[in-house]
């Protein structure tokens, strides 16, 4: 049997056993990594993968299964062993059919230009992102390189049927110019054509080179200038936690929060998986459903939640296609632009400070969004409107759902981010976030 | 299985490559998942593959595929060897690895009662009654519990572990894990929330000994009672005792992730971060000499347990803070090559499409001779922070942060009322120095810790016993 026929064996062998419904996907993943520091390669890997995941229900029991390519006859006894578990499962609370097919998709989201994996060429784009950097000043550069080739094949029991190819180039650059002074930027695209691995190191560089001889920073409420990685990682909050799962979870600010104010009405943000070119594009969720653009807040008030079909019947509503059998998921989140300039945007802060980047995020309380994060790489003072002195040593301690109240201002520059602490593609803008409360270690 | 690594081997050897190892795991991983009461899924997760490591000229490739023959065993050396050529003119220092007295063998932990022993509506059955507990704990301490989730999952991990220095390992480790996720809420008193989990590396016997039933009812007891009864938090200076596990936490994180080599020497610098430590600070004080921090794999039925690490060496118990002084760092052969020492076994890896790289196994604080009571007898105005929620510390593990969830005001030797959400904001060697006193208890938890670029998720205990620390000046109010 050809792989890309498995998905399709699998329903029937679903149906066949006693499921109501199946859904059956095979991905194969061809991903190389080239990994860097000190100016180096440190470690250089590929991934060869083909792996199958299978959910099926019986109305309201349900089991789900993830394993590799096996013989047909050991497929039919990992479908029979699926069934029998979920007919042993204790029922959930709702029964929502898989969405009914045939679909139509979108050609064009059907399918992103191959991405040569050609290893030469890979270090080559390494050695762009180091030179850049040390163009700049940098004495230390780490980073990593990502190339992904994936395929993917989705049957259901509901006759959706559709083959999804994806391909993206990813560029984390790190440069440092002492122990303490860093920056860091990146380049995610889904084609050579937009991938600029020199150019992020030049801005990892040009941060780390500003970033020299950091003074200790003092504690208080500022106005903060957020960059796109830092305000990035804050929206990712939003859309994970729009998830309907996460709301049911407890594990969301978002919680009874629908058609209420939960950010400032500067803030609108989308998901927007139809977005042509971009990183995160996709034509198809989970149960495949035709992808759409997903408007989660509009100007401050939450539109929606993010669902399948299982917890749109749940909350009464429409799958917004961001299925995850199990937890819906934002595919390709966008921020919209405000309409002045970064050196304007600046220019309007009289004492802030502007933050880079961060890292660890950690809440006290997802339902009330308390939570703090460290800013790392270049943090400045920001004196009558410009960039002062660096800082270190501060930490973001705050609540996420007032700091998107606090949104006075988003800069037209929007930057693609999606790295280690931001995992869904994010179009981020710069932010100008009023008194936003900074702490520090007091011994 | 093992003549597939063996031909991966000799095949990479044959390509060139001066050094190679090649891996085979398997993680068969049972999860139920309970939201609220009501059963989400039943999920199997079988993943299944083998890995290559290669070194040409000093260039390291690593290639990992799950579809498994002979005609993929030399593609994946094929693939090792080739991506390590390509990088090798970006080479400057490279990668050696040290010699090492390396195993032969097979670990094998025997479940005294095995994960098919049980069926799944048993399993079902014992979350839906821990559920039960929780809710009725709650409604005792006139709280509600309106959210609520649990994940047991049960995972066997066997490895066959070759290379070419003549290393050869096989493992098969059962592990039994849960994490929970409790919400507390009263209309007046707002929502308190707790998230932990347990593990162990065992059979299902692991399972019956937490008694689920009893630990969520207490846990939510617990949660309940902070929502409802805890006074506003303290500020100012004043001494802290901490518990368990808040001290294996500290331990973790600005102990075992500083003591990390490959940190040291920059390889993780633009995900992990890297580490106030540097090469010549064996030797440097960094706490009072009342603290001694280890980090030991071979602890028996410990979540991070192993005997030989993925480059064939034995483990034993790595002492990374002897008496307030750094004492030892965790190292793999590539590490120790640089550091000139032997290596001490922290070489992990998560899965078979995982590079292994320099991890913590179980690490925690050494007991000390007080009793938890004579800790807190000692204390005239403090604080006792028994477990915590919210924590980060910055990527050179210097800066941290803890804030106390079950809490309580010390007074004149004596614990007194709830406390909410004391702040512990200080830097690693503040804190270690500010340790008076170690008690002679003992506990662990069950942690995943996350490192490395793709991310590994990889099963740690984090312990130690009650501590003490003098002075402190509490962080500020919560915003």
């Amino acid at each position: 049997m050809k792989w890309e026929e498995i998905p399709s064996h699998l329903v029937e062998l679903g149906i066949k056993f006693g499921a109501t419904d199946v859904a059956a996907n095979l991905i194969e993943l061809d991903q190389t990594m080239i990994r860097f520091s000190n100016n180096e390669v440190t470690a250089s890997k590929n991934f060869h993968e083909v792996m199958i995941n299978v959910f099926v229900m019986i109305e309201k029991q349900r089991a789900g299964s993830t394993f590799s390519i096996l013989s047909s006859k050991a497929l039919e006894r990992a479908m029979k062993k699926l069934v029998e578990m979920a007919k042993v499962s204790p029922p959930a609370d709702v029964y929502a059919p898989l969405p009914k097919g045939p679909f139509k998709y979108d050609p064009a989201l059907l399918r992103s230009p191959r991405v040569s994996s050609d290893p030469n060429e890979l270090v080559n784009y390494v050695r762009e992102a180091i030179g850049g950097a040390s163009k700049s000043g940098a004495k230390r550069v780490a980073g990593s390189l990502t190339l992904t080739n994936a395929s993917m094949v989705l049957e259901t029991s509901s006759q959706a049927s559709a083959v999804q190819r994806r391909s993206s180039l990813e560029m984390s650059v790190r440069a440092f110019v002492s122990e303490v002074a860093s920056g860091h930027s990146l380049s995610i695209a889904q084609s050579k054509r937009d991938f600029e691995p020199a150019e992020a190191g030049r801005r990892a560089g040009e941060i780390a080179k500003m970033a020299l001889n950091p003074r200790e920073g003092q504690s208080g409420s500022y106005t903060a200038l957020l960059g796109p990685m830092v305000f990035a990682h804050f929206v990712n909050q939003v859309g994970v936690q729009s998830s309907a799962f996460m709301v049911d979870a407890g594990q969301s600010f978002l919680i009874d929060k629908l058609d209420s104010r939960v950010a400032s009405d500067k803030f609108t943000l989308i998901d927007d998986p139809t977005l042509m070119g971009t990183y995160g594009m996709r034509a198809f969720d989970d149960e495949g459903v035709p992808t759409k653009r997903n408007i989660i807040v509009e100007k401050g008030i939450l539109k929606t939640y993010l669902h399948n079909s299982t917890t749109a019947k749940k909350f009464g509503a429409e799958t917004t296609a961001n299925a995850g059998l199990i937890m819906p998921t934002p595919w390709n989140l966008v921020v919209e632009p405000g309409e002045k300039p970064f050196e304007e945007t600046l220019s309007e802060i009289d004492d802030g400070i502007y933050v880079t980047n961060n890292w660890y995020l950690r809440y006290q309380n997802y339902q009330k969004g308390d939570f703090s994060t460290i800013p790392r790489d270049g943090m400045f003072q920001i004196k009558n409107g410009q960039i002062a002195n660096p800082v270190r040593d501060l930490r973001i301690s705050d609540n996420m759902l007032k700091i998107f109240q606090n949104v006075r201002e988003l800069s037209k520059e929007r930057l693609w981010i999606k790295w280690w602490e931001v995992p869904i593609p994010t179009l981020a803008p710069y932010a100008i976030v009023e008194d936003l409360n900074f702490t520090k270690s007091t011994m | 299985m093992e003549d597939l690594t063996r031909l991966a081997l000799k095949t990479a050897e044959e390509l060139g490559a001066t050094y190679a190892e090649a891996r085979f795991q398997s993680d068969i991983r049972e999860s139920i998942v309970l939201k609220n009461g009501v059963p989400e899924v039943s999920v199997i997760e079988e993943l299944k593959g083998f890995n290559v490591r290669a070194v040409f000229k000093k260039s390291l490739g690593f290639s990992s595929t799950n579809i498994i023959s002979k005609r993929t065993a030399k593609d994946a050396a094929r693939r090792a060897v080739n991506i390590a050529k390509a990088a090798s003119n970006a080479i400057r220092k490279g990668v050696s690895m040290n010699e090492e007295k390396l195993g032969e063998g097979k670990v094998e932990i025997k479940p005294r009662i095995r994960f098919d022993h049980i069926d799944l509506d048993s399993k079902i059955q014992l979350l839906k009654e821990a559920d039960k507990a929780a809710e009725q704990s709650a409604n005792e301490a006139k709280a509600k519990l309106p959210a609520r989730m649990f994940t047991l999952d049960t995972i066997t991990t066997e490895k066959i572990i070759v290379n070419s220095d003549g290393a050869h390992i096989s493992s098969i480790i059962p592990r039994a894990a849960l994490a929970a996720f409790l919400t507390a809420y009263h209309p007046q008193k707002g929502s308190a929330q707790r998230f932990f989990n347990l593990g162990e590396a065992a059979g299902w016997e692991a399972v019956e000994k937490w008694n689920l039933p009893k630990l969520l009812g207490e846990e939510a007891q617990s949660l309940s009672k902070t929502l409802m009864e805890a006074h506003s938090p303290l500020e100012g200076e004043m001494d802290v005792v901490l518990g368990p596990e808040v001290v294996g936490i500290v331990c973790h994180e600005s102990c075992g992730h500083p003591a990390e080599a490959d940190r040291i020497l920059g390889r993780e610098a633009a995900q992990a971060g890297e580490t106030y430590l540097n090469m010549d600070s064996l030797g440097m004080r960094v706490g009072s000499s009342v603290v001694n921090v280890v980090d030991d794999p071979t602890l028996p039925g410990s979540f991070g347990f192993y005997m030989y690490d993925e480059e064939g060496v034995k483990a034993g118990k790595r002492v990374l803070i002897k008496e307030g002084v750094a004492n030892e760092f965790l190292h793999n052969r590539e590490t120790a090559s640089v550091f000139g020492v032997q290596s001490n076994a922290a070489s992990r890896s998560v899965a078979y499409d995982r590079e292994p790289i320099i991890r913590m196994a179980n690490t925690f604080l050494e007991p000390g001779d007080y009793s938890k009571e004579e800790l807190i007898e000692g204390v005239k105005h403090g604080v006792y922070i028994k477990n915590f929620m919210e924590w980060n510390i910055d990527d050179r593990r210097f800066h941290e942060r803890y804030v106390g969830l079950e809490a309580y005001r010390i007074e004149n030797g004596e614990p007194k009322e709830r406390v909410r959400n004391p702040v512990l904001e200080i830097t690693t060697v503040g804190l270690w120095s500010a340790m008076d006193a170690v008690g002679k208890d003992l506990e662990f938890q069950a942690a995943y810790c996350g490192k490395g670029d793709p991310m590994q998720g990889i099963p740690v205990w984090t312990g130690g016993p009650h501590a003490r620390l003098r002075k402190i000046r509490l962080g500020g109010v919560q915003a």
